[in-house]
Order: structure tokens, then C-alpha cells, then sequence
């Protein structure tokens, strides 16, 4: 009887947590509507004044990412090259070119320029639609014939989506370099063969691969960022249980979203990156 | 709608603000209940009740702010489910809604608190640049918000200033359904002054429907406008004036 009783409850649980994620998914998607909806609603006005919001986001997301993430790409490029080198010596110096970049700008640069984002952008994003729905501001724009999803989640969701490419290419860049770097400093005469490495693992096909990874981890993290802070109720507490939630959910989405997309690619273009 | 919906006056066929059968709960706790309530356009309404009743929330539902579990709510014969916050400005819906506490936009300054909705609207407003300035400013002339301040953050501001800049801004928008929440709780002379000199204006325009959402005895007794009072989530009119006054 009693453990029939458990099961009851065990079943009662799971059945719970089901529906839950699924009304969770639901409510993810209505944000995403809303904010693609409100997006195309008329208005000369409106387009003037979103329009220079979404400047104005894409200025905080991507342009003020950049000291960062420069240092940051110069550091893992640098790391990598040196380990290549430990690992490989003069031998190896064209296959540490080709690791370079399929390390480098197939997975690396993509993911950690997401990071970044989620870190400087997102908890920003999460914690600001957090305390805007704490003080009403959500409500008074509502109040004032402003769409909040055309003005609060619309502008974030373009600029992450915009700018994670940017900083992605700028990432790769930086790390190049920073590879470049300690490649000469450790035996300036192979460089050559490591340049060449360089040159022989870039495809055609990585610009795109490096487009629609980072503009879809981009949109992800808008997404995902805007939607928890926009579900903090009326209690301040709310608001950094529900960062957390975002800053946690949208590393785990993009993690997932980068492995979907690394398989994906390869399973349609694998033999032309070889 | 059912036949025992209290209205404000059966003299104006045009209609204002209509709410039907509406059901509203906060975290499952059951606020307004089978509600329903008429008020025709450029009339004017307060409702009060005690502390929890749903006042707010009413104010809030009537204003399309929030939407109601079960029920409609119809501005001007729009039900605003139906419409987004700007398609509501494109019908000629203009609600000026001054929030008890915050609804000031903590990024923008004074002036852009004010400005930002007529920009949003401009076109639909047919405001040039010139005529956008000079509403704004007008707006908060009139509620006595000192130039010197115009550049500042809301946070920068005391409380009454805060208040009044909230009003600056419903007014601004030129309203035709202007929802006031709890007008003068805890301010200042000058801003109950000033409040009240609104709430007079407003209730004495054709053009605008009212609806004052307080508990403060003087505020009944004088905007002399019909009173109604929520009681367990329903809104009665035949009700003593000074009932609210807590008994000792």
C-alpha cells in the first residue's frame, strides 16, 4: 500500500515537472512571438525610436566587449600554440596551424565569445527587465501605447544576435594573433609552417559555420536573458534568482545549441573542412 | 453582461469604459470576482475599498495594463485583449495611468520620461519636433518640475517631485482615459495642490474618462464624482461615504 502510495507520488511528481517544462517552453516561445509580432507592428515613430535603441544595444554588447574579449582571444590563442608546440615540436608546426583553426574558429571562438556575452550582456539584461518589472516601468509603457516587447526585448534580442558574430570574428582574429605571436617567439623560423597550417585549414565553409553558430548562440542568449528577467514578478528578491536562472539556463543552451550545430555541420559539409 | 452592472450615468450613449464579467487572482488568490462595470466616455468614477481590495488591480485591468484570467474590458467599444499598446494609440485610445509607486523609467531623464511616448507616437499624434518640445514642456510647467531637474534621473528626485513628474507625462500624452492610483498619498502640499488641480481638470473634461482609485476621505468628499466600493470582489455604489473610515 505505502509503496503504492510512492509511486502515486513519484508519477504525481514527474507528471508535474513534465507539465511545467512544458508550459516553461510555451512561455519561451510567447516572448519570442511577442517581440517578433511587435517588431513588425506599423509606425514611423516607433521605428525611429527602436531603431536607435537597437544602436544603442548593439554600442553596449558589442563595442564595449571588445577590450575583452581581445585579451581573452590573444590569452586562449597564445595557450593553444604553446601546448601545440609542447606536444608537437617543429615537427608537427603545419598540423598546429590546422588545429589552430578548427579549435579556434569552428568551436572555441564562437563558445567563448558567448560567454562573454552572457556574462557582461546577459546577467545586464536579465537584472535590468528584472527590476524594470519590480518598479512598473514594464507597465507603464504599456500604459503609454509603448509595445515593451518591441522596445525591451526586441532591440537586445538584434544586438546579441548582431554582435556575438562581430566579437566571434574579432575573437578569431585576436586569437590568430596571439598564436602568431608565440609562434615566433618560440622558434621564430618555424613560422612558416605554422602559417601555412593556417592557411591550409581555413575553408570556404568556416565564415558561415562561424556566422550561423555565433548569430544563433546570439539570439539564444537574447532570448533566453530577456525572457527570465521579464518573468520576475512584483518581489526585488526575484530579481537575482531570476539572473541566476538566466546566466545558468542560457550557458546550458548554448552549450547544447553549439554541440547541435558543430554536428549538423559536419554531417552536411564534414568532407569539405578536411 | 448582466443586468445588475452598476453604471455612472445613464445620460451619454457613447461608450467609455465597459468591463465584463471579469475574474482576476493573484498567485491563485482570487481578487475581483464576476465583475462587471460600465462607464461612458467623459465621465468620471472613484473607486475605493479597503487596503488589498483590488483597486489597483481594477485600475490596472481597466487600463489594459494586465489582463484578466476570464472577461473582457472594452475601451471606446475596443476590447484591448484584442489590440496591442500601440494599435490602442492608432484607434485613438490615449490613457494617461499614474502609477501609487514607480512606472518612471529609471534610464531615461525627467524630460525623456515625458518625451518618449510622443516620439513613439509622433506620427500617429502628428507631432513635429517643435510641437513634441513644446508639450513636454508645457507638461511639466505645469506641474512645476524646475527646469534644473530636466536632465536628471528620476532617482535624483524627491518623491513628491516623482509624482508630479508621473502626472507631467500622463498629461503630456493628452489622455482620453486617465487612471489615477492612490493621488495623494504620502506627498507633499505643493504636489496634493497640484494633484488635485488635475484630477479637477480631468474630471471636468468632456473628452476624458476618469477613474481615481483612493481611500482618503477629503479626495471623496471633494471630486464629488460617483464613488464605488470594492467589496469582496465586486463593485457596489450604494454604499455610506465615510464606511472607509477606519472605526476606532
Amino acid at each position: 500500500m505505502q509503496s503504492q502510495n510512492s509511486e502515486g507520488n513519484l508519477l504525481e511528481r514527474l507528471g508535474g515537472r513534465a507539465v511545467g517544462a512544458v508550459k516553461g517552453l510555451l512561455q519561451l516561445i510567447t516572448t519570442l512571438m511577442a517581440a517578433l509580432t511587435a517588431a513588425r507592428a506599423s509606425g514611423a515613430g516607433a521605428r525611429a525610436v527602436v531603431g536607435k535603441m537597437v544602436v544603442r544595444q548593439i554600442f553596449y554588447t558589442s563595442f564595449q566587449a571588445v577590450g575583452m574579449t581581445s585579451l581573452m582571444a590573444l590569452l586562449v590563442g597564445a595557450t593553444l600554440v604553446a601546448q601545440t608546440e609542447l606536444l608537437g615540436g617543429a615537427l608537427h608546426r603545419e598540423t598546429a596551424g590546422r588545429i589552430m583553426i578548427a579549435v579556434i574558429l569552428r568551436e572555441v571562438a564562437p563558445l567563448v565569445t558567448a560567454f562573454i556575452v552572457i556574462g557582461r550582456s546577459g546577467t545586464a539584461i536579465a537584472t535590468e527587465l528584472g527590476i524594470m518589472r519590480v518598479n512598473h516601468e514594464v507597465l507603464a509603457l504599456a500604459s503609454l501605447g509603448i509595445d515593451p516587447p518591441r522596445v525591451l526585448v526586441w532591440p537586445r534580442l538584434v544586438a546579441c544576435t548582431v554582435s556575438v558574430p562581430l566579437l566571434s570574428i574579432f575573437f578569431s582574429a585576436a586569437a590568430v594573433l596571439g598564436g602568431l605571436l608565440v609562434a615566433f617567439f618560440m622558434d621564430s623560423h618555424g613560422i612558416a609552417d605554422w602559417r601555412h597550417g593556417v592557411s591550409m585549414g581555413l575553408t570556404a565553409w568556416d565564415l558561415p559555420l562561424l556566422a550561423v553558430k555565433s548569430a544563433g548562440l546570439g539570439a539564444l542568449i537574447g532570448w533566453l536573458c530577456c525572457h527570465y528577467g521579464l518573468s520576475v514578478g512584483m518581489s526585488p528578491t526575484e530579481v537575482p534568482q531570476k539572473a541566476s536562472t538566466a546566466v545558468v539556463r542560457t550557458l546550458l543552451a548554448c552549450i547544447s545549441y553549439n554541440a547541435i550545430a558543430t554536428v549538423v555541420f559536419y554531417w552536411l559539409v564534414g568532407a569539405k573542412l578536411t | 453582461m448582466s443586468s445588475s452592472i452598476p453604471t455612472a450615468s445613464t445620460t451619454n450613449d457613447e461608450p467609455g469604459l465597459t468591463l465584463d464579467r471579469l475574474h482576476f487572482a493573484y498567485k491563485k488568490n482570487p481578487i475581483l470576482k464576476d465583475l462587471s462595470w460600465e462607464l461612458p466616455a467623459g465621465r468620471s468614477a472613484l473607486v475605493t475599498g479597503s487596503t488589498g481590495s483590488g483597486k489597483s488591480s481594477l485600475l490596472y485591468l481597466a487600463a489594459g495594463l494586465i489582463l484578466p484570467a476570464q472577461g473582457t474590458v472594452l475601451q471606446r467599444g475596443y476590447p484591448l485583449k484584442q489590440l496591442l499598446p500601440s494599435q490602442r494609440v492608432q484607434k485613438g485610445l490615449r490613457v494617461g495611468f499614474v502609477f501609487q509607486e514607480g512606472g518612471l523609467l529609471a534610464n531615461h531623464t525627467v524630460y525623456s520620461n515625458v518625451t518618449l511616448p510622443l516620439h513613439y507616437h509622433a506620427d500617429v499624434l502628428k507631432l513635429s519636433a517643435v510641437a513634441l518640445a513644446e508639450r513636454a514642456e508645457q507638461a511639466l510647467d505645469a506641474m512645476q518640475i524646475t527646469r534644473r531637474h530636466w536632465q536628471e534621473l528620476p532617482a535624483h528626485l524627491s518623491y513628491g517631485n516623482r509624482k508630479r513628474l508621473l502626472t507631467a507625462r500622463a498629461l503630456a500624452f493628452r489622455p482620453n482615459f486617465f487612471f489615477y492610483d492612490d493621488p495623494d498619498a504620502g506627498t507633499d502640499p505643493r504636489t496634493t495642490q497640484l494633484t488635485q488641480q488635475v484630477l479637477w481638470k480631468m474630471r471636468d473634461d468632456p473628452e476624458v474618462t476618469l477613474v481615481v482609485a483612493t481611500n482618503r476621505p477629503h479626495l471623496i468628499e471633494s471630486l464629488t464624482i460617483p464613488a464605488y466600493r470594492i467589496e469582496r470582489g465586486r463593485l457596489t455604489q450604494n454604499f455610506a461615504r465615510d464606511s472607509f473610515i477606519p472605526q476606532q
